[in-house]
């Protein structure tokens, strides 16, 4: 059996490099269809000034890809190095979208980076622009396909348990893709990558205003990123409320969680605001409720309702005295694959196969098994409800708090104002961590809500992990930290360099070192056209 | 002919537009809601920034230099 620490010890390897790498991805994701956008002015109104903001937020794009590669090379590799029988278990399944994911980073994404960094003065317009659109395309593909590995994780679809090979394999190709928690999960994060962009550009375009510099790129970077920031935290939220209502169905453990429901109550649920859930206990303290609104949220009527913690280990306890039969049988299959009556036994009890698996941690050998230890597979199918509860209302306090703020950035923008509101501009610069905070709450809600399983009802943690020592993955994961640590150290100093420097504008230098003229000079963003050659 | 080359082109593309569209509704209904969506955002933002240029121009028009006295 694999030491508990070590299987500990590779969840926050993981975890630590998975959350570290998602500082990089939802800036590329969103910062992507933004240049594109901006081109896109460009290429329609041959304005130089929206090519100049093209290259300047396509350098920050440039830092922030590069180091997002570089750290999402890692997490591939630990699949295999740290989580080796959950790869030989489902790799069948999850190879295919990883492996596409890997081609579409490498080759389409990479290829059109190259071309669209370099190609400015080589493409014409119009080619130079269908590449920055391929590059948003490629890097929001590339993702779909991770997250549709994920979601396989979340709810497996398209895919069944040999007894004969002992391992899962792929039958439905198109279920795995178009699965509900793998659509609502790409768009949900996908979207949520366009608010992350868009609190960038128009925090730093606000800090260009508060100084002075940079001011007519700064206004249209602003009114582009607010517009566009508005509409994503829309779409974000509504989708949202789509991924929580498809976990309802696929993982009723994780909802529960996130609503810290440790009793099940009659239609309509409330909702609880505040709580400080205690798992031993099983119940909350000091819960603030709203009357009806849980009903709403999650099953999008007042006489729904959804089941308690204490309903759901109940039905966990059940599926684990039924998956124990199919794990013997799976035993006598292992050594011979054609034994009809365990072949028989291991058909009438193989859906709750993961459960059998999961009371295997505490009776190696089933057929000794105690009901004492039945209850303590039951209550650990339940996830950790205080982490799950308070990530996933800091993600919703955040993304309202993003809601609020694009909002008045709308008003602003649109009256063309916001650089008089010195306050707003101030709070656009503090706004920024925020979209990362709330990325980062998400994926907490999402991945400590999947647990005990690696993949849900079916694969448990404890068993999933490879057989290192204690040792070597203290080792790693230092080195890991110390590793990414680096990378946005690197990150922020190259980012806050090229802020500070600014784009390259002909004539809009430092203005602390200039005068400022009453208006600004048309020519800077109503120019002739550019004479860059048509394609 | 020129023009009914592009036209065939573009009724070509409309079709494969159609037809993808009508699967991928049917079979994954919120990516065909993040292609339609995405399209719209970044279009929204790009009309925002072309209406704050004739802002700007409306803006510079109104308060532009006063015309030359006579001598």
């Amino acid at each position: 059996m694999i030491d508990g620490t070590v299987v500990e010890l590779s969840r926050i390897q993981f975890a630590a490099t998975a959350l570290y790498h998602y500082l990089f991805v939802p800036l590329t994701l969103g910062l992507s269809f933004l240049l594109a956008a901006m081109e896109t002015v460009y290429v329609t109104t041959g304005k130089p000034i929206y090519k100049q903001m093209a290259q300047f937020w396509g350098k920050l794009f440039m830092i922030n890809f590069a180091l997002g590669v570089a750290t999402g090379l890692t997490m591939e590799f630990q699949f295999g190095t740290n989580w080796s029988f959950y790869s030989s278990f489902v790799g069948d399944i999850f190879g295919a979208p990883l492996a596409i994911e890997g081609l579409m980073a490498f080759f389409m994404e990479s290829t059109f980076v190259g071309l669209m960094v370099f190609g400015w003065e080589r493409l014409s317009r119009g080619q130079h622009l269908a590449v920055t659109w391929l590059v948003a395309l490629g890097s929001n593909l590339s993702a779909l396909w991770i997250l549709v590995a994920n979601s396989f994780m979340q709810d497996p679809q398209g895919a069944h348990f040999n007894p004969v090979t002992l391992r899962m394999e792929l039958t439905s190709f198109q279920q795995l893709i178009f699965s509900p928690d793998a659509q609502s999960k790409f768009v949900h994060t996908s979207i949520a990558g366009y608010v992350t962009g868009a609190i960038f550009v128009a925090g730093i375009s606000a800090w260009y205003l508060l100084k002075g510099r940079h001011v007519e790129l700064a206004k249209r970077s602003f009114r582009m990123a607010a517009l566009y920031g508005v509409l994503a935290t829309v779409g974000v939220i509504t989708l949202g409320d789509a991924l929580g209502f498809v976990a309802a169905q696929a993982q009723p453990t994780k909802l529960a969680a996130m609503e810290g429901l440790w009793k099940s109550e009659p239609a309509p649920m409330p909702f609880n605001l505040i709580a400080f859930p205690d798992q031993s206990l099983q119940k909350n303290a000091g819960a603030v409720q709203v009357p009806y609104l849980l009903s709403l949220l999650v099953t999008h009527s007042l006489d729904g309702s959804v089941p308690g913690i204490d309903a759901l280990e109940r039905q966990a306890t059940q599926k684990v005295e039924n998956g124990i039969p199919a794990v013997l049988a799976l035993k006598t299959l292992s050594t011979n694959p054609h034994d009809p009556a365990a072949l028989a036994q291991f058909k009438a009890h193989e859906q709750d196969l993961g459960y059998g698996f999961l009371v295997q941690r505490y009776a190696p050998d089933l057929r000794h098994v105690t009901p004492q230890q039945v209850r303590q597979a039951a209550r650990d199918s339940i996830p950790p409800v205080a982490a799950v509860f308070w990530s996933f209302r800091l993600m919703v306090g955040f993304g309202l708090l993003m809601l609020a703020y694009f909002v008045l950035a709308v008003i602003y923008t649109l009256r063309n104002r916001v650089q008089d509101q010195r306050w707003f501009l101030r709070a656009a610069v503090w706004m920024i961590p925020v979209p990362f905070l709330a990325n980062e709450t998400g994926w907490l809600v999402a991945e400590l809500g999947r647990q005990p399983w690696t993949v849900f009802g079916v694969l448990p943690t404890w068993m999933s992990a490879s057989t290192h020592s204690v040792g070597y993955m203290v080792f790693s994961l230092a080195g890991f930290v110390l590793l990414y640590s680096i990378f946005i150290a690197v990150e922020m100093a190259l980012m806050v360099r090229a802020i500070r420097q600014g784009p390259d504008e002909p004539g809009s230098g430092d203005a602390r070192s200039a005068p400022r003229p009453a208006i600004a000079p048309r020519s800077a963003y109503a120019a002739p056209r550019d004479p860059h050659p048509e394609g | 002919m020129k023009t009914f080359l592009y036209f065939v082109l573009f009724m070509f593309l409309a079709a494969v537009v159609i037809l993808l569209a009508a699967m991928l509704g049917d079979l994954g209904a919120w990516y065909f809601a993040w292609l339609i969506g995405t399209a719209m955002i970044v279009l929204v933002a790009a009309a925002g920034a072309a209406l704050l240029d004739t802002q700007e121009e409306q803006a510079a028009g109104r308060s532009g230099p006063a015309p030359p006295r006579p001598l």
